[in-house]
């Protein structure tokens, strides 16, 4: 295993990307930070820039103006990088599906590792979401080998 | 100023141009009124009454364009609604954002999604929608269809 992702998988750090959501997701995901729930026990850090993150998590029915600041922000993530998708929007659209201003899902924009559906999900279903998406990468490291 | 004394004072000043006057409850009045007055209706309540502009709407009513200027005297917790009707087929009005700052964000917005032209507008360009949208598309009117051919209404299960 490169020294690379040796590091990545011991401890990713999150950028939250909300791409026009309703909040609640956004707030769910803010749960998982708490003493309660406590995602740090994971070596996950939720960080400010998306210069630093190795995992991309986004929220939110995508918009019609979110769309090339969402390829941006993709454009700008080091690779590699693994993009989680919260809540129903940003997975269907849920309820904004014949909006004028929601024309394709998330993962018609960029490619989607880990799916997190709920309205809004539970904080318990977003860190087993980016802890699957670890083992996945673990497991395809190992299979390579 | 009491309630009795604001209201009677409006209808007295614009006497001609007040189509219907709706006095649905104690906190709540409906106007109708006539749309080339609207300036003067604005200049009045806000320097002769001292209300405060609350909002404007917009409503696409099939038959003509709504639109619906709110007012709000906190003194005697009354909200005042002015509504105007126009043409649908060339909605035209005076603008009042030369008269409030504050409604130029609410009238961009009714331009964009309702279509409606602002004559004296300092500042009519897109608020919200993306800049490649197409000109000439509402679509918070009636009859908007779907435009963009890429877009997809299924969620990928048959």
């Amino acid at each position: 295993m490169s020294i690379k992702l040796k590091a990545l998988l011991k401890s990713p750090w999150v950028f939250h990307l909300s791409t026009g959501s309703c909040n609640n997701c956004d707030i769910e995901l803010l749960d998982c930070l708490t003493p309660r729930f406590d995602i740090e026990r994971f070596g996950m850090v939720l960080i400010g820039s998306i210069k630093h993150a190795d995992v991309l998590v986004c929220t939110g029915s995508v918009t019609r103006k979110c769309i090339p600041r969402i390829k941006e922000v993709y454009e700008l993530a080091p690779r590699p990088i693994i993009v989680v998708a919260i809540g129903e929007c940003s997975l269907s659209r849920g309820m904004f599906i014949d909006s004028y201003n929601c024309p394709v899902p998330l993962d018609k924009i960029i490619p989607v590792d880990v799916y997190v559906p709920g309205c809004p999900p539970k904080p318990e279903a977003i860190i087993a979401g980016v802890t699957k998406a670890i083992e996945k990468i673990r497991k395809s490291i190992k299979e390579k080998k | 100023m009491k309630r009795e004394d604001i209201l009677n004072g409006i209808k007295d000043r614009f006497e001609d141009s007040i189509t219907e006057f709706s006095d649905r409850s104690k906190k709540r009045v409906y106007i109708d009124i006539d749309h080339k007055v609207i300036k003067d209706v604005i200049k009045y309540m806000i320097h002769d009454i001292g209300a405060r502009f609350n909002i404007a709407s917009g409503i696409d009513a099939r038959t003509e364009m709504e639109i619906l200027y709110h007012f709000t005297i906190e003194r005697i917790n009354i909200i005042i609604s002015f509504r105007v009707r126009i043409n649908r087929d060339k909605p035209e009005i005076d603008s009042i954002t030369p008269l409030i700052k504050g409604a130029e964000w609410i009238e961009r917005e009714m331009h964009e999604l309702l279509g409606i032209n602002f004559i004296g507008h300092p500042n009519l360009k897109k608020l919200l929608l993306s800049e490649d949208w197409p000109e000439g598309v509402y679509p918070l009117r009636a009859d908007y269809k779907e435009w963009d051919k890429d877009a997809i209404r299924d969620r990928g299960v048959k």
